[in-house]
C-alpha cells in the first residue's frame, strides 16, 4: 500500500471534479432550461439530467439544459424569475404555482396505467390499531407539510371520518404530529415503533425492507390524487412547448422507455389535464394554502 | 411518489443495512454517503484476518463499488467539509487498526455535528432540512450498534431526529403554507443527539476493540456481551443475477412433478435455505442458491474483502467461518453446478471424490452450519443430482456439432481435435473429451495457477466442462480471463500453439457453440414474474409436509416451515400484483402456525394449518405475480 498517504496525494488520486448542484446554467437563447427536484442523491441526479437533456436536445432540436433546485419552492421561484422554462413538480406545489405565477401544466406522470395515486394511513400489524379512531392520542408521522399524499390527503381522511374538525386541528386529535422529511422517513418511524402511524403514498410501504413490509398494513386510503407533473412558466414559446411535449410523449415508446429512469422512473407520461387537479385546488383551499 | 416509483423499478427498497431477515430475499440498500460507506467498509474489513490494508485505504480513496457518487470519501470531504482527515490517513499509513477505528469514528461523528451546526444556523427551512437529512444519513453508520446495545437510547435518538426535522418549519411554496422554525425545539432535539455522540463516538480514547463495530463506547466499556446483527458493507451485492439462468432438472424434463418427489423437493428447499448455514451467512440470507442461481452461477455476487471481482468469492476466508479461515486471499470464480453428476471429483482441484463429502464441507466448514442430518444430505444430493446441462441443438449427445452449428465453429472443431506439440502432442479434446461432456474427470496443471511457494506442485485443477460456458464468463479458476476468446489467446500464447488469427477466431466460435444453449435464461413477462417462480417453488417445498407430518419429523418440518414462511413473506415484497400481497402474508402465517403447532407437539393443529395452507395456496395461485 502507499506509504506516503496524505490528503494531497489522496485527492490527486481521486481526481475529483467539482459539480454544480444548485445554480442554473448560463442562459441560452432559444433553448430550454429544465429544473429538477432532488429526491435521493443530487450528484446522481446530475448524471441523469445529462443523459435526458442530451436526448431531449436531439429530439427537439434546441439546446436543453438542466439544473437541480433545493426543493419544489425553489423550482417555482426559478420558473417565476425566468431561470427555468420547465420544471418537474408535485400536484400541490403546481396548483400553488399556477395560482401565483400562472404556471402551465404540460404532462402528468403515469404509474400502473393511471395518472393518479392515493395516500394511506399505515400502521404496524401488531399494533392492534384497526381504525382511524384508534389513533386518538397517538403519534403519527407525515412526510412533509407541503405534500399531497404525504400529508394533506391522508389527514383529510380523519376529517372525513369526523375525528378532526378541520385543517389545523390535527394536534387536538393526535398525541404528536411529526413531519419526518419524506415518505421513507415517515414509514421507517412507524415500522420501528417510534410513532403509531404514518401518512404517506400508497406505495410507501415498498420503501421498507421485505421483512418490515410484512409487518405493516394500512387502515385508510384517500381519494385518488392526480400524479406529479411537468409544468412550464407562463409565456414559454408555444411551438417550443409543443415540441417538448411531443418529445416527452415519445418516451412512452418501447424503444425509449429505458430513459424514463432518468426522470423519476414513471411508467410514462400523458398530456396533463388541468381539470384533473381541481380536487387538489379544493384541498389547498381547505388548508388555507389557496384563496 | 417519485421516490417510491424509482425504487419500485429497482424491485426492492430499504433504508436499512443489508442484513436482517432470515430469508433468501436480500433488501436493496439506500445509497450511503461516501464517508458513511468508507466507515462501514472500514469496520467490515478491519475484522478480516489477515487485515486487507490496501482495501481499507481504497475504502476512503475511491467510491465504493456501485456507488452513485463519483468520488471517494476523502475527495467528498474535501468538497463538503471543514474536517481534516489527516489523523485517519496517518493511522492507515501506520497500519494501526485501533487508531484507524478511533479516527474514523470521530470523523463521522464530527461530520454529523458539522451538519447539525449547519441545520441550527440555517435561515431557510429547506437548507436546515437538507442538513438534517445529511446528518441523519450519516448517523445511520452507528444505528445498528446503538440499537443492539441500548434500544431505549436508539428510540430516544430516533424521536429526536423526528423532532428536529419537524421543527425546521417549512418555506411553503411562494409563501403559501410557510411555517417558521421552532428553534428552541431544534436545539433541544439536537442536544439529545449530540449528547449521545459526545459520550460514545466523539471521545479521545476508545477502549481497545477486539472486533470493530458501531457499538457505543459506553456499551463496550460496560463489558457486556452484545451481539450486533451481521451486516454486509456498502458495495456488497448478493442479489440474483439478471437474466436469471434457466434451471434444467432431469425429472422435470421427463414430465415428473416435483411434488411427487418429496426427497428432491426437500433438497430443493435446503438449496434455497440460509438456515442450514451458520452466522453470518444464515443471518444475511445467504444460501447455496445465492451463489449458484438456478444451479448455475451468480455473475454479480460480490462481497468486499471476500470477492476480488463480481462472481467470485473466497469461501475459506475470514468472513464466513473464522475457524475455517485458511488465511489465503484466494477467491474462486463461482463454478456452475449444471450436470453435477457427471462432473466429479468436486472442488476446483478435485479434492473431494464424493459429492456428499463436498456438500458437507460447504455446509459445515465453509459456511459454519451445524452438522447436517443424513436426511438433509440425502435430500440435497437427490436434488443436485437432477441438475442437467442446458439443451443445445448445435451439439449431439456425444459432443459432435450438428448442422445447426455455424461454419466457423465447424472449422474450429477440427482445430480443437488437432494435437499440438505445446500441449504434449495432445489436443484440446484430450482433456475436454467431447463424448464425455467435454471433461476427463482429471486434474491437470496447465500453468494457470501461480506457485504459492518455490517448488510447489499445487497448480493442478479439475478439467471443467465446456457445456453452458457461453453464459458463465469470466473463465479460469480465478475468473482472470473475461471471454472465451481470451481463453483461446491464453492457450495460444502460453502453449505456443502458433494459431493464426483466423484459427483463433474459429476455435473461439467452436467454444461458443459448444457452450451455447437453446434457452439459457428464464423467460419472464408481466404475469410470469420472478415472484410467480418463487411462489411455485415455495409451495412445492411445502408439499413435503405431506410426507413429513405423518412421520412427525419435527426437526425437518421446522427447518422447512421456518425457511418457507420467511421466504414467502419476504418474496411478497417483489410482487407486481400489490393487491394480492396480503393473501401471501396470510399464507405465510399458515406455515408459521404449522411451526407453532409442531413446537407444541399439537399434530392435529399442525395438520389443520397445513390443509388451510394448501387450500389458500390454490386460491392465490392465479394472482401470484
Amino acid at each position: 500500500m502507499a506509504k506516503h498517504l496524505n490528503r494531497r496525494t489522496v485527492l490527486l488520486l481521486a481526481g475529483a471534479s467539482a459539480l454544480s448542484l444548485a445554480s442554473p446554467l448560463a442562459a441560452q437563447n432559444a433553448g430550454l432550461r429544465l429544473a429538477f427536484i432532488p429526491q435521493e442523491n443530487p450528484e446522481k441526479l446530475l448524471g441523469d439530467i445529462e443523459a435526458i437533456t442530451g436526448w431531449l436536445a436531439s429530439e427537439i432540436g434546441v439546446p436543453v439544459e438542466g439544473f437541480v433546485t433545493i426543493d419544489h419552492a425553489a423550482a417555482v421561484e426559478a420558473l417565476r424569475n425566468g431561470d427555468a422554462d420547465i420544471s418537474f413538480m408535485g400536484a400541490l406545489p403546481f396548483v400553488l404555482a399556477e395560482a401565483e405565477i400562472g404556471a402551465v401544466p404540460l404532462l402528468s406522470e403515469v404509474y400502473r396505467d393511471t395518472p393518479s395515486y392515493t395516500g394511506r394511513i399505515f400502521v404496524r400489524r401488531d399494533s392492534g390499531i384497526g381504525a382511524l379512531a384508534n389513533l386518538r392520542g397517538r403519534d403519527i408521522a407525515f412526510a412533509d407539510p407541503i405534500s399531497e399524499s404525504g400529508y394533506l390527503y391522508p389527514l383529510a381522511e380523519f376529517v372525513e371520518a369526523g375525528l378532526i374538525e378541520g385543517p389545523g386541528q390535527a394536534e387536538v386529535f393526535f398525541g404528536r404530529v411529526y413531519f419526518a422529511g419524506g415518505y421513507q422517513q415517515a414509514m421507517q418511524a412507524m415500522a420501528e415503533g417510534l410513532v403509531d402511524a404514518a401518512g404517506a403514498s400508497q406505495y410507501a410501504d415498498l420503501l421498507l425492507t421485505p421483512l418490515q413490509q410484512a409487518e405493516v398494513t394500512w387502515i385508510a386510503e384517500s381519494e385518488p390524487i392526480p400524479s406529479h407533473l411537468v409544468i412550464a412558466r407562463p409565456g414559454l414559446d408555444a411551438g417550443l412547448q409543443d415540441r417538448f411535449i411531443d418529445a416527452m410523449l415519445r418516451l412512452n415508446a418501447p424503444e425509449n422507455r429505458e430513459k424514463l429512469r432518468y426522470l423519476y422512473g414513471p411508467d410514462g407520461y400523458v398530456r396533463a389535464d388541468g381539470a384533473a387537479y381541481d380536487g387538489v385546488r379544493d384541498m389547498a383551499r381547505r388548508y388555507g394554502l389557496l384563496e | 411518489m417519485r421516490n417510491i416509483m424509482r425504487v419500485l423499478l429497482a424491485t426492492l427498497a430499504s433504508a436499512l443495512l443489508l442484513s436482517g431477515p432470515v430469508a433468501a430475499t436480500p433488501a436493496k440498500e439506500a445509497p450511503w454517503l461516501p464517508e458513511a460507506a468508507a466507515y462501514r467498509l472500514t469496520l467490515f474489513l478491519g475484522n478480516l484476518e489477515p487485515l486487507p490494508w490496501d482495501d481499507i485505504e481504497t475504502a476512503w480513496t475511491e467510491p465504493y463499488r456501485g456507488s452513485e457518487f463519483s468520488v471517494g470519501a476523502l475527495a467528498w470531504l474535501d468538497r463538503k467539509s471543514d474536517i481534516e482527515p489527516d489523523g485517519l490517513l496517518d493511522a492507515i499509513m501506520r497500519e494501526d487498526l485501533q487508531a484507524v477505528f478511533a479516527e474514523a469514528t470521530r470523523l463521522v461523528a464530527l461530520r454529523i455535528e458539522e451538519n447539525l451546526d449547519r441545520a441550527l444556523a440555517a435561515e431557510e427551512s429547506a437548507t436546515a432540512q437538507q442538513a438534517v437529512r445529511t446528518a441523519r444519513e450519516l448517523y445511520r453508520v452507528f444505528e445498528d450498534g446503538i440499537a443492539a446495545a441500548d434500544p431505549e437510547a436508539a428510540r430516544r435518538i430516533g424521536l429526536a431526529w423526528l423532532e428536529l426535522n419537524s421543527s425546521t418549519g417549512s418555506a411553503g411554496v411562494l409563501g403559501a403554507g410557510a411555517t417558521s422554525a421552532d428553534r428552541d425545539t431544534m436545539a433541544t432535539a439536537r442536544a439529545a443527539i449530540s449528547g449521545y455522540l459526545a459520550e460514545n463516538y466523539l471521545i479521545d480514547d476508545f477502549a481497545p476493540r477486539r472486533t470493530l463495530s458501531a457499538l457505543p463506547e459506553t456499551a463496550v466499556a460496560s463489558g457486556r456481551t452484545i451481539e450486533v446483527p451481521p451486516s454486509l458493507p456498502p458495495g456488497s451485492d448478493i442479489f440474483d443475477q439478471e437474466p436469471l439462468p434457466l434451471l434444467v432438472l432431469n425429472f422435470e424434463e421427463q414430465g415428473i412433478d416435483e411434488t411427487d418427489l418429496p426427497l428432491v423437493a426437500y433438497g430443493d428447499m435446503l438449496f434455497d435455505s440460509a438456515q442450514i448455514f451458520g452466522s453470518p451467512a444464515r443471518d444475511l440470507g445467504i444460501a447455496c442458491s445465492t451463489c449458484h442461481n438456478r444451479s448455475d452461477v451468480n455473475q454479480r455476487l460480490f462481497i468486499p474483502g471476500a470477492s476480488h471481482q463480481p462472481g467470485a468469492i473466497d469461501v475459506d476466508g475470514a468472513f464466513f467461518n473464522s475457524i475455517f479461515n485458511d488465511r489465503r486471499d484466494d477467491p474462486l470464480d463461482i463454478p456452475s453446478l449444471r450436470g453435477l453428476r457427471f462432473t466429479g471429483p468436486y472442488g476446483r482441484d478435485g479434492r473431494f471424490a464424493s459429492l456428499r463429502d463436498f456438500t458437507r464441507n460447504v455446509v459445515v466448514n465453509e459456511f459454519g452450519g451445524a452438522e447436517p442430518t443424513p436426511f438433509m444430505l440425502d435430500a440435497l444430493l437427490a436434488y443436485m443430482l437432477e441438475f442437467d446441462f442446458l439443451p443445445n441443438s448445435m451439439l449431439t449427445p456425444d459432443g459432435q456439432l450438428t448442422e445447426a452449428a455455424p461454419e466457423a465453429a465447424l472449422r474450429g472443431e477440427a482445430i480443437f481435435n488437432t494435437p499440438f506439440a505445446g500441449l504434449g502432442d495432445r489436443s484440446c479434446a484430450s482433456c475436454h473429451v467431447p463424448d464425455a461432456n467435454f471433461l476427463d474427470r482429471q486434474a491437470h496443471d496447465i500453468g494457470s495457477v501461480a506457485p504459492a511457494y518455490e517448488g510447489a506442485r499445487a497448480g493442478a485443477l479439475d478439467t471443467p466442462t465446456l457445456l453452458g460456458t457461453a453464459y458463465t464468463a469470466p473463465y479460469f479458476h480465478d475468473g482472470s480471463l473475461p471471454t472465451l476468446a481470451a481463453v483461446v489467446d491464453w492457450f495460444d500464447e502460453t502453449k505456443t500453439l502458433g494459431l493464426t488469427e483466423a484459427e483463433r477466431t474459429y476455435l473461439t466460435a467452436y467454444l461458443e457453440t459448444v457452450g451455447a444453449a437453446d434457452e439459457p435464461y428464464e423467460a419472464f413477462d408481466t404475469e410470469n414474474t420472478t415472484f410467480r417462480l418463487a411462489f411455485s417453488e415455495l409451495t412445492t417445498f411445502a408439499s413435503t409436509l405431506d410426507t413429513l407430518l405423518p412421520r412427525r419429523d419435527a426437526e425437518h418440518i421446522l427447518l422447512l416451515t421456518d425457511t418457507v414462511a420467511a421466504d414467502l413473506s419476504a418474496d411478497a415484497s417483489t410482487m407486481s400484483n400489490l393487491a394480492a400481497r396480503p393473501d401471501v402474508y396470510a399464507l405465510a402465517e399458515n406455515l408459521a402456525e404449522v411451526s407453532a403447532a409442531v413446537r407444541n407437539e399439537d399434530w392435529e393443529a399442525a395438520g389443520a394449518s397445513w390443509s388451510a395452507f394448501k387450500a389458500e395456496a390454490a386460491d392465490i395461485e392465479e394472482g401470484a405475480f
